[in-house]
């Protein structure tokens, strides 16, 4: 088979199965219903075929005709229309939708050529929605094949991307490929086409505009000349050829995501059994995706099984339930798990009413509300299915132990038993639902057999040894989340610190509060030993104020930061795309656009924001919070929840913090405490709050540090150095030479002291770390984070600032031991060391799985797999993926130096390859200067 | 001529990249073979051209290596690292389990010294490395060789590179020209081709390779259409046009140009036997520097050859007698191959006239004398292609007295290497130290000599010291760095004094090859390193004196 019918049979399976799951989506361009297909295929030939004249004596021919969406549309303008398409069940879709009819041929074609069509017999060839996805190969054999049926005075016009290339694995029969328009061009000059791209016709708004691409119509015209082969064809389209790369674009992924994403669609849109089967697809056909598809893979199965249960439950009987069966298993449970057992016989408080039992053709199934826990019809055959499928993935094939999270009526952990030949232990959070199986259902079996047992919301009581996976119901997981995040987190995130290295980068803002705290959380990353790289973006602030000089309309000022922000974001993309990251934590006021977002999520990379602002005082979480696998807060309560509602993924409460290597006591000079010290000190802007509180202390030995402060009374004399910025090293110095510093929190619209302040600023951190005494004004989150009295003293209004100030500045020895317990403490709890360990803590708790995975596909991943036999290099891979070397032979060699003793054979033979590549790529460009 | 290997068993040729290459190591194969009856000689090149290395006599065994593949995989970037390296680690094993006794790698790329390190081949002719990485060059004539191509050097060497290469190989006996065999059924295919061509001329088949390895060294095809035209038109000339598909660009444009029956391109029809076999039927090849250049001449046919831009007669002529040189004269010529030009005046310096004439002069017969009214040796030098005595190519200028400044240079060198690394007897070598009158010509000269001399004395110090077990830390070092300082600074008066720089550089490459570590030795090889230096000096003085 040469490797262009190797492609061919690629793409007839691949089709062949989308369309057997449903053409509607696959090839209907993702339309619930067929009347609506039908419609925007009228509509999509109408563009496309624009301005062709048609006729009874003209023939027409689509390329990748799928069910025919756009073919009835051009029987109804051409006196014959071919459809050709590679999917065999494609085509008897469109005959069965087309019927009989002598004005349409409907052929099954080979994938890559027109070989039913003769040759200048075509007045009009169209292609839409379907050579993009084509490897470039095919592509290339149909420009030639276009040439060759098209009559001399034909026309064909295809729907490509024209832009930047996107590295698709040639194999691959989703993603789109697309050529810069000079490519495009020269492979079309080479098939014979007279290749102006006419009209650049853009088709409506979709994906391809946030990867940069154009969606054209392009028509080509035959010219005199033949057409050359297709692989100089291909060589025209995409100089360097498709990738070869196993894992470089992951097409499961992309299918799973797509068919994931349907199945929400369908869900929600109430056809929950189209909806189950996608999901059914997705699990069947895209094993090796590795994407996080879990989240929307819970959502579905809740609302899809919503629907079914709803139906089953408005027919079903109440299962009656079974004492003796009761007392038997609670026997078998009080003698294996009697902590379990204590819990099942203390009576409940909350009323479980929602939880009931209803019979199947295999016996009870309990249903949580209206969601089935097992299965409506068949729990036997469903829990067994579930197991089967689950125990494909790799993890669970390794694990020595599988502990399942979710009891439901038992059935699943029967199969689980039974097939999986591991340890089993269980989790079920809902204490009702663990008794209302034992008492429908013989789990003496099960009880006898399980490992570990825990039960009830708060109890995950066994430690989950090393060996041993969780595998979590879907239905527990859309029931109890929290639960099942807990539990997560208890497995993965210690594991994650030891298991995973992703690569990791700190975005920074242009400006402002959170620049330093980039830089602290980088570095914390570092000494973690973390893969980390900082991402400095103040160097592009210098632009972004320039703005400001150019357009003075605030609108237009407002489009202006947008467009330059988007700029930027490009930058980042290109940057990643380079040096690709598996986790990006951006701080706040980070500059990326909700499409780079968009893009870096699409690569599986984790988004994560770290939104240390007032959410109310600061909205932009409105529209950006959906963008955010994570977006950790210095706020709770409200703060999480309407965040959540905004569409983040998951929101987790993150206090401010210190770097204990930054913020620190030093040792001043004479000349340094008297420039910098005071008995009263106050660094920060001058918010609206804070000059109407500071205003009544001219009378104190008071100094001011800081910008945005008005210049009159009493303020002149108190605010120093001109009201200019004061670096974050200059902050220590003062810090350091105060002897009662102030902390008050910002407030743009209350007088004085927020009552209802909540958060806790950086600088209340850094004050203890550096071992300076400070004043903080309340904060309601600032008891669990400093102990007030003994580590942090506090006021809450002007009067008693004042009595504070005055009583402390007598007492320095009472000062003395405050700031060495906040020291300590802060040491030990609030570092921005702590707050990583935090931060990856929960990101590792939801995404362990799929970071390994992900590591696991990555090129590293799969280098040292490779480099098993040979220790040195896969020591040598290793270390370079832990200095965060980019996974190829650069990287490999970056710490070989010639001349520092003996090398060895490892590495005399990778810089032996390392001086081939330079060597044969100089030779090559000289060769093609030659040319020039 | 002295030999550093005199028997070879089992031989091991690394030449890798470059057809030409290959071909200009055909008369060291021979001579290895005849001076070693019976040895065993594999060949190491590219993949791509394992197949072309056939019609290259005396070789046993061509052993391929495919660089694309480990090039190919490393830009797949994931386990394409290992992919690559695991062939890599196959080649190796394979060339260990080969024993080699000997090797002779005359590319001087990092990775073929790696990879011969590898090997671990013990007696080597040319480059290799040591186990820390180190370049390590064993025989003087390989030194040579590196020091004439370091572009310094490059105008006062009058040593062809074959000869050198053939010389770092021990090889005394050689058939003096290069060696092609020449395929009965490609030489018919040939003969079919030209009797099919139409020619409505029936003078001499002339054939002309416009196509150059680099685009400064490109004649424009304008040129050779003026020169093709006169050749077809006033010498009833036939011409075909040969070379690589690649070269269409260049080619196409002459074919159109000269718009003529007469006129032919087999460019990118021929295989490479085809090409020797072509040109076996011409009468003359007009050339760059070029592979069918060297190709010509190993089937016999003479050649007349521009050496533009970074291209250097003397280096990479023709390698057989009577061929025609043509070398521009300018500041700048040859200049360095890693540097691009956008303005090569040195083709100006060559005109279309001239080629054609010396072209049918050539067919004619020897060509031994050129006009300096049809050339002039201020802008051109137009050489004929000779043997000396020794069996060393040289290139002897024809047309007039030219005002060449390194021709004195040269031959003063061509002397002291041949006496003194080659151990060739030439008179002038007996003579006297003529350092005080070489004058201007030889600055920094005496003091190159005067730092050789106390090099001397500091090894003797340096082993003195080693061998008195009192010495103290800081003496040594101090003596370390009076060293160190020394050899900076004849590093340094060979750049200052461009005629020097080949002293220098030998000395610099003898250097970085001691071996051992022992230090009383290793103060043993070093004096020896200063002696050599002084000797070659004071030959090198005498012999420019004697020019």
């Amino acid at each position: 088979m040469n490797p262009l019918e190797k492609l061919a049979e690629q793409m007839k399976s691949d089709w062949d199965r989308r369309v057997g799951h449903d053409y509607r989506f696959w090839m209907g361009e993702g339309h619930f219903d067929d009347a609506r297909m039908w419609k925007t295929g009228g509509d999509d030939f109408a563009a496309i075929a624009e301005g062709i004249a048609g006729g009874s004596s003209c023939v027409a021919l689509e390329i990748g005709c799928g069910v025919g969406r756009m073919i009835k549309a051009a029987a109804e303008r051409f006196g014959r229309v071919v459809g050709i398409d590679v999917s065999r069940l494609a085509i008897d879709k469109a005959r069965e939708f087309i019927g009989p009819t002598p004005k349409v041929d409907l052929v099954v074609g080979s994938g890559v050529d027109l070989s039913p069509v003769e040759s200048h017999s075509v007045d009009f060839v169209w292609s839409y929605g379907s050579l993009a996805c084509m490897p470039v190969p095919v592509i290339a054999n149909y420009l030639a094949e276009m040439k060759r049926v098209l009559k001399p005075s034909g026309i064909a016009r295809v729907q490509i991307y024209l832009g930047q290339e996107m590295l698709v694995h040639e194999r691959d029969t989703l993603h789109l490929r697309s050529f810069t328009p000079e490519n495009f061009v020269k492979g079309a000059v080479l098939a014979g086409f007279e290749s102006r791209v006419c009209s650049e016709r853009c088709i409506g708004e979709d994906t391809a505009g946030t990867l940069g691409l154009k969606n054209c119509v392009v028509q080509l015209v035959p010219n005199s000349r033949p057409s050359t082969t297709a692989e100089e064809i291909a060589k025209a389209l995409l100089p360097n050829g498709e990738s070869h790369a196993a894992q470089e674009v992951n097409p499961a992924a992309l299918e799973a995501w797509m068919a994931l994403n349907y199945a929400e669609a369908l869900a929600d849109n109430g056809e929950a059994q189209r909806a189950k089967e996608a999901v059914e697809y997705v699990v069947a056909n895209c094993q090796s995706a590795t994407i996080d598809t879990q989240d929307i893979l819970s959502r579905v199965l809740s609302k899809a099984t919503k629907g079914i249960a709803d139906e089953v439950a408005s027919q079903g009987i109440p299962y009656p339930s079974q004492e003796a069966m009761y007392a038997d298993n609670l026997a078998v449970l009080r003698e294996r798990f009697p902590s379990a057992y204590a819990r099942v016989v203390t009576p409940l408080d909350k009323d479980a009413s929602d939880i009931v039992v209803r019979g199947t053709q295999d016996g009870a199934a309990i249903f949580a509300g209206s969601l089935c826990l097992d299965h409506a019809e068949k729990p036997r055959a469903a829990g067994e299915a579930w197991v089967r499928r689950s125990i494909l993935e790799q993890r669970i094939k390794n694990a020595q132990e599988v502990v399942v999270v979710g009891f439901g009526a038992g059935y699943h952990l029967e199969s689980m038993i039974e097939i999986s030949g591991k340890r089993v232990s269980c989790c079920e959070p809902n204490l009702t639902v663990f008794q209302r199986a034992l008492r429908v259902r013989d789990l003496r079996p099960v009880l006898s057999t399980l490992t570990h047992l825990a039960v009830g919301e708060e109890t995950l009581t066994f430690a989950l040894a090393e060996g041993s996976e969780l595998l979590v119901r879907p239905q527990t997981a859309a029931l109890h989340p929290e639960y099942v995040e807990r539990a997560q987190s208890l497995c993965y995130s210690k594991r994650g610190f030891t298991d995973l290295h992703p690569k990791i980068a700190v975005l920074g803002p242009f400006h402002g509060g959170t620049l330093p705290t980039a830089t602290y959380t980088y570095q914390a990353l570092q000494r973690m030993g973390q893969r980390v790289r900082g991402i400095d973006m103040s160097g592009f602030n210098d632009g972004f104020m320039l703005l400001e000089q150019f357009v003075k309309n605030e609108a237009r000022h407002g489009a202006m930061r947008g467009h330059y922000v988007d700029l930027v974001s490009q930058v980042l993309l290109e940057s990643f795309h380079e040096k690709p990251i598996d986790i990006l934590i951006c701080m706040a006021q980070a500059p990326i656009s909700a499409k780079a977002l968009t893009e870096l999520r699409s690569r599986g990379v984790i988004t994560v924001l770290w939104f240390a602002e007032d959410y109310l005082r600061f909205t932009y979480w409105r529209e950006m919070a959906k963008y955010y696998d994570f977006v950790f807060t210095i706020q709770k309560g409200e703060c999480i929840e309407r965040i959540k509602a905004a569409g983040a993924a998951e929101v987790h409460y993150l206090p401010m913090a210190c770097d204990p290597y930054f913020h620190a006591p030093l040792r001043l000079s004479q000349e340094d405490k008297e420039r910098w010290g005071s008995p009263f000190s106050f660094v920060g802007a001058g918010y609206h709050n804070r000059v109407q509180t500071f205003a009544s202390l001219a009378n104190y030995p008071f100094k001011i540090w800081g910008s945005e402060w008005p210049s009159g009374k009493p303020f002149d004399r108190l605010v120093q150095e001109e009201s200019r910025r004061i670096k974050p090293e200059e902050y220590i110095k003062i810090f350091n030479a105060t002897d009662v510093n102030l902390n008050l929190h910002s407030s743009s619209e209350r007088d004085g002291i927020d009552p209802s302040g909540d958060f806790v600023n950086p600088r209340t951190f850094e004050l203890a770390a550096s071992g300076a005494f400070q004043l903080c004004d309340n904060r309601q989150l600032l008891p669990e984070l400093l102990e007030v009295g003994t580590e942090v003293v506090t006021f809450s209004s002007r009067e008693e600032m004042i009595e504070k100030m005055e009583y402390y500045l007598a007492r320095p020895e009472e000062r003395k031991q405050i700031c060495e317990r906040a020291r300590a403490r802060v040491m030990r709890d609030h570092s921005y060391d702590r707050r990583m360990e935090q931060m990856l803590s929960t990101i590792y708790a939801s995404k362990y799985e799929m970071l390994r995975q992900r590591e696991s596909a990555s090129p590293w991943g799969d280098m040292i797999r490779r480099a098993a036999n040979d220790p040195e290099l896969k020591e040598r891979c290793q270390r370079a993926m832990m200095r965060g070397e980019e996974p190829a032979l650069d990287g490999l060699i970056a710490d070989i130096v010639t001349g520092k003793g003996k090398l060895s054979e490892t590495e005399q033979k990778l810089l032996f390859m390392h001086h081939v590549k330079s060597q044969i790529i100089r030779i090559r460009s000289e060769e093609s200067g030659a040319r020039k | 001529m002295k030999k550093r290997y005199p028997t070879k068993n089992r031989v091991l040729l690394v030449n890798i990249t470059r057809l030409g290459d290959m071909l200009q190591a055909t008369p060291t194969i021979a001579g290895i073979k005849a001076e070693n009856p019976g040895c065993h000689i594999s060949v190491l090149v590219e993949k791509q051209f394992e197949e072309v290395c056939r019609v290259i006599p005396n070789i046993d065994e061509i052993i391929g290596i495919d660089l694309n593949y480990v090039v190919k995989n490393l830009a797949r970037e994931k386990d394409g690292v290992n992919d690559a390296y695991e062939y890599v680690t196959t080649v190796v094993d394979e060339l260990r389990a080969k024993n080699f006794d000997y090797c002779l790698n005359m590319s001087s790329s990092a990775y073929t010294a790696l990879l011969l390190s590898l090997i671990g081949i013990e007696r080597n002719g040319g480059w290799t490395a040591d186990d820390e990485g180190y370049r390590v060059i064993q025989t003087d004539w390989a030194r040579l060789f590196a020091t004439s191509v370091f572009h310094q050097n490059r105008q006062y060497n009058s040593l062809n590179l074959v000869d050198v290469f053939r010389a770092s190989a021990d090889v005394d006996t050689h058939p003096r020209h290069l060696l092609i065999n020449v395929e009965p059924e490609a030489r018919s295919h040939c003969q079919r081709l030209i009797d099919e061509a139409g020619f409505t001329n029936s003078g001499p088949l002339i054939a002309v390779q416009a196509g150059a390895s680099q685009g400064k060294r490109q004649w424009s095809p304008v040129r050779f259409v003026r020169m093709i035209k006169i050749l077809t038109e006033r010498h009833n000339a036939r011409v075909v046009l040969t070379g690589a598909g690649k070269e269409s660009a260049i080619i196409d444009p002459i074919v159109e140009g000269c718009a003529s029956p007469n006129v032919v391109s087999v460019a990118g029809k021929t295989t490479v036997p085809q090409i020797a076999a072509m040109l076996s039927l011409s009468d003359v090849l007009v050339t760059g520097d070029t592979g069918p250049m060297h190709i010509s001449v190993a089937v016999g046919t003479p050649v007349v050859s521009m050496f533009l831009a970074s291209a250097f007669g003397f280096e990479t002529g023709p390698y057989s007698e009577g061929n025609i040189v043509l070398q521009p004269v300018l500041g700048c010529a040859p200049c360095n191959p890693n540097k691009p030009c956008s303005k090569p005046e040195c083709h100006d310096m060559i005109t279309p006239e001239l080629v054609a004439h010396l072209a049918i002069a050539r067919v004619a017969g020897e060509v031994r004398e050129v006009s300096p009214e049809l050339a002039d040796p201020r802008g051109v030098i137009v050489y004929r292609s000779e043997f000396d005595s020794f069996g060393f190519c040289d290139l002897v200028p024809i047309n007039g007295v030219s005002n060449d400044p390194f021709i004195r240079y040269r031959k003063a060198y061509r002397k002291l290497w041949l006496d003194d690394i080659g151990g060739f007897s030439l008179e002038a070598s007996r003579r006297p130290s003529q350092l005080n009158v070489v004058g201007e010509d030889l600055r920094g000269l005496s003091e190159v000599t005067q730092c050789a001399e106390r090099g001397q004395g500091l090894m003797d110090t340096l082993s003195t010291y080693v061998r008195d077990a009192g010495i103290t830390a800081g003496q040594l070092k101090q003596i370390n760095e009076e060293i160190s300082e020394l050899d900076r600074l004849i590093e340094e008066l060979g750049l200052t004094h461009a005629p020097l720089g080949a002293l220098t550089r030998m000395f610099v490459f003898s250097k970085e090859n001691l071996q051992g570590s022992d230090p009383l030795d290793l103060a043993s090889q070093m004096k020896g390193i200063y002696q050599d230096l002084e000797r070659r000096c004071q030959k090198f003085a005498a012999y420019y004196a004697g020019i």
